[in-house]
């Protein structure tokens, strides 16, 4: 893997100890690790329960990536890695792929994990986890043996590896979850009994998850750590006192450009932009394009040449962050230049106004921004930077405030809102995380994080499931490149900057999480220097 | 009102008067009012004579106050002039403190006159009313309602004034107990006066001192709220206050102390000024004072 010149910079400072993790991992030798010790993970997120089968989002898949294997894993490449499963393989027309499981791997309660279990939760995943497009294609999965599951897909679907990983389709045991409860209030998800590296012994909501080492996991010595406690902290403030007074060890999505500014000088703590690939966040400005001026590409266009990029992302976010310019970020895969980037043009930015009949000589363009609460510094300052900037090609903005996410949520979703700021994650694959965000079919009235921008183009649908279809990576690329292009001229939404999450961890940390899902990955190679 | 037997003020002279004169006697309280005048002329005629729009970028963020001759205070987090957001903002600071003590005012002297003239049966009712007001944590109440309704310029006036009336209710209701059982009451009683006629044109002007002072307190105080609601990021994002470069500006405390000191010192320097008035105004209304 090619580190980026961000990453290899930031790891110039921080000197040797993070190189020596960088050239071993994710599969450092087990002579060198050493054992034991408790890892307290510095979280500000908070969790509904800790079964990610059911539950997408970050607060829910740091602890679920501990407590649950699932089939595959991935390092710091879009390579994927065996896991619970030894081998797999794709049938000649990729309709079917078929996965060999480990044997002798157990579940925290002592019972064996079979095929059975996997397709039973595979079957759970399809069902009930937000992002239905994840298992869409996937018509029957089956166990013609104990260690063997097959799934059988509509159509050839090569997203299915990236699913099968992380914290998106978690292993769970039949014999406890299937009892006749609706999966998604089952009490039993707040202390699952799980498959993976950890299990939960404490779950106290806003003060700390304990996740203590399960013996029989089924990695010999793995994992490395006796105990990882996620401890609740109010803000990222806090959190980065905490591990600057040595209280925890590790702490990851932080975004506070002026705390990243300040761990970097630090001398004991090492911070890292790597472990965000698979997450893929992006901060972006939606159009309502049913809006009577919006609907015109003009005009969305005119205020796409009005924003300085530059502007966003260096004095804003005092450089850390990187510019935006399509669905996908750059460590995706599927990046690609070849888009309209609308770079900084007021000139432009004016006639197209004039030319769509506002501005000079016509009306005043009056216009709405809605934005995120609780992360000023990507939303609510970008928000604000929107109106100043457009201020200036003439058009007038005013800045709404929602008082929490339910009322932002419930504003865009029910289509009341010109413009919002919003940030997105791409979710390692298109098919997961940016599909949903421009599909025809996707138009779904009262869902958060649907095509709420009302955007239907026929082609970039045709093109977009074209890729989602084609086990060709070339292909699928060059699809996906089109797809991008045309969106982009579309500009449904115009994208700003990728979210500069970082991850801070402590000298004694060794093999901290920067897989491509960082911290929502498996922390049983994690282990502390005594 | 008048007690002519005992002041040592030339009789012919008004009580206005008198109260001008022992007002003006006091350093404080004229220190108080230059104050007060200087912040309200710098925000009257300082849009005419800094013609800069707050809301526009004009250089570089975080730029230090005298680093660039045009911009003389620096620039926030956005590169926006810190010293238009001055001017701009203290009109809206200045416009919800005056308007959130007149709505304080208007609630809480209607009811604490009505509860202390009636007595009784009226006065348990609405003094329960106002203890229920009361025993709610006023930043917090006014959080509620500004969350509840849009955080304009409007709703934040409004919220400060629905969580402040109850001390002038109080404040009303005693001055008002006090009154009703004066020997002029009863004699406009005598001469057939109504209810109404006694309560607005016998009674409240003789109420009025302590709750002109009480007033301009209130309006001090209104400006500290909505600094402090502004600061927990409820406040108008479309009109410039102290307050919003308060809310935006903290972050960046530590990297640029300019961001919020200099609309924080606005804000104390005028609440000082508005407390040394209000200061100033007991003393001249408070009939002892007149024996000096």
């Amino acid at each position: 893997m090619i580190p980026s010149p961000a990453f290899s910079r930031r790891f110039l400072l921080a000197g040797a100890v993070a190189l020596a993790a960088l050239g071993t991992a994710p599969s450092i030798s087990a002579q060198e690790a050493q054992r034991g010790g408790t890892l307290v993970v510095a979280s500000v997120q908070k969790p509904r329960h800790l079964n990610a089968a059911v539950q997408s989002g970050i607060a829910t898949a740091v602890p679920a990536a501990q407590i649950f294997a699932t089939l595959l894993r991935y390092g710091e490449d879009f390579e994927p890695q065996p896991y619970l499963a030894e081998s797999w393989s794709f049938s000649e027309d990729s309709k079917v792929l078929t996965l060999k499981l480990r044997s002798g791997a157990t579940f925290h309660d002592g019972q064996p994990i079979t095929a059975e279990d996997v397709i039973w939760s595979l079957g759970v995943v399809k069902e009930n986890h937000p992002f239905s497009s994840m298992l869409a294609p996937a018509e029957t999965f089956e166990a013609p043996d104990q260690q063997t599951v097959v799934i059988r897909m509509t159509q050839p679907h090569p997203a299915i590896l990236l699913v099968l990983s992380s914290a998106l389709t978690p292993i769970m045991p039949k014999h406890v979850f299937d009892d006749g409860q609706d999966i998604k209030s089952n009490p039993k998800n707040n202390m699952p009994v799980g498959s993976g590296p950890f299990k939960v012994t404490a779950f106290e909501p806003g003060q700390h998850i304990i996740l203590e080492r399960h013996d029989g996991f089924f990695l010999k010595d793995r994992p490395y750590l006796d105990r990882i406690v996620i401890r609740q902290y109010q803000d990222p403030n806090s959190a980065v006192l905490a591990l600057e007074s040595g209280e925890a060890q590790l702490f990851p999505m932080l975004d506070s450009t002026r705390l990243i500014r300040r761990l970097e000088k630090s001398s004991s703590l090492t911070i890292s932009d790597q472990g965000y690939a698979g997450i893929g966040p992006v901060n972006w400005l939606a159009f309502n394009t049913k809006h009577p001026a919006l609907s015109d590409v003009r005009v969305r266009r005119a205020i796409a040449y009005a924003i300085d990029r530059n502007f966003i992302t260096k004095a804003l976010h005092s450089g850390l962050s990187k510019p935006a310019i399509e669905p996908v970020v750059r460590d995706s895969p599927f990046f690609t230049e070849e888009v309209e980037r609308y770079d900084f043009d007021l000139d432009k930015a004016k006639a197209l106004l004039t030319e769509a009949g506002f501005g000079e000589g016509g009306q005043t363009l009056k216009l709405r921004i809605d934005y995120l609460p609780d992360t000023d510094e990507q939303q609510r300052s970008v928000a604000e930077y929107v109106k100043a900037a457009l201020a200036k090609a003439g058009v007038e903005v005013s800045v709404r405030a929602s008082p929490d996410f339910p009322t932002w949520a419930q504003r865009v979703s029910s289509y009341d809102f010109d413009m919002t700021m919003d940030l997105v994650f791409n979710w390692g694959d298109p098919v997961i995380g940016v599909n949903r965000t421009y599909l025809c079919s996707n138009i779904r009235q009262g869902i958060i994080w649907s095509n709420t921008q009302q955007y239907c183009n026929e082609e970039v649908d045709q093109l977009l499931n074209a890729a989602g279809d084609e086990p060709d990576l070339t292909k699928r690329k060059q699809l996906y490149a089109q797809a991008f292009g045309q969106i982009t001229a579309d500009i449904p939404i115009h994208f700003l900057n990728e979210i500069p999450y970082h991850t801070v961890w402590s000298q004694a940390v060794q093999n901290p999480p920067i897989s491509i899902w960082g911290a929502m990955g498996p922390m049983d190679e994690v282990w502390l220097k005594q | 009102m008048t007690a002519p037997a005992r002041t040592t003020v030339p009789a012919a002279r008004g009580p206005m008067a008198e109260a001008w004169d022992i007002f003006r006697r006091s350093p404080a309280a004229m220190l108080g009012l230059l104050l007060l005048g200087l912040v309200i002329l710098m925000t009257v005629a300082g849009p005419f004579l800094y013609q800069v729009d707050p809301f526009e970028i004009v250089w570089a963020p975080l730029t230090p106050p005298g680093e660039e001759a045009t911009i003389p205070l620096g620039t926030d987090n956005l590169g926006r002039d810190i010293l238009a957001g001055l001017i701009e903002g203290g009109r809206a600071t200045l416009a919800v403190g005056f308007s959130a003590a007149l709505i304080t005012m208007l609630i809480g002297v209607v009811i604490g006159a009505y509860a202390g003239f009636y007595g009784g049966f009226v006065d348990d009712m609405l003094m329960r009313v106002t203890e229920f007001f009361q025993v709610l944590p006023p930043l917090l109440f006014a959080m509620v309602v500004v969350t509840l309704f849009q955080p304009t310029l409007i709703n934040v006036a409004l919220a400060i004034g629905i969580v402040s009336w109850p001390q002038t209710a109080r404040l009303t209701r005693s001055e008002f107990r006090r009154i009703r059982t004066l020997e002029y009451v009863s004699a406009m009683r005598a001469v057939g006066a109504g209810d109404g006629n006694i309560i607005w044109r016998v009674i409240l002007p003789n109420a009025l001192p302590p709750l002109i002072v009480s007033a301009t307190l209130t309006i001090g105080m209104a400006i500290l709220f909505e600094a402090g609601l502004s600061f927990l990021g409820l406040s108008d994002p479309n009109v410039m206050s102290w307050g919003l470069m308060i809310g935006t500006g903290r972050e960046y405390l530590l990297d640029a102390w300019w961001v919020v000191t200099l609309p924080g010192t606005m804000i104390f320097l005028t609440v000082l000024g508005i407390s040394l008035v209000g200061d100033g105004l007991n003393d001249a209304f408070n009939p002892w004072m007149r024996e000096r």
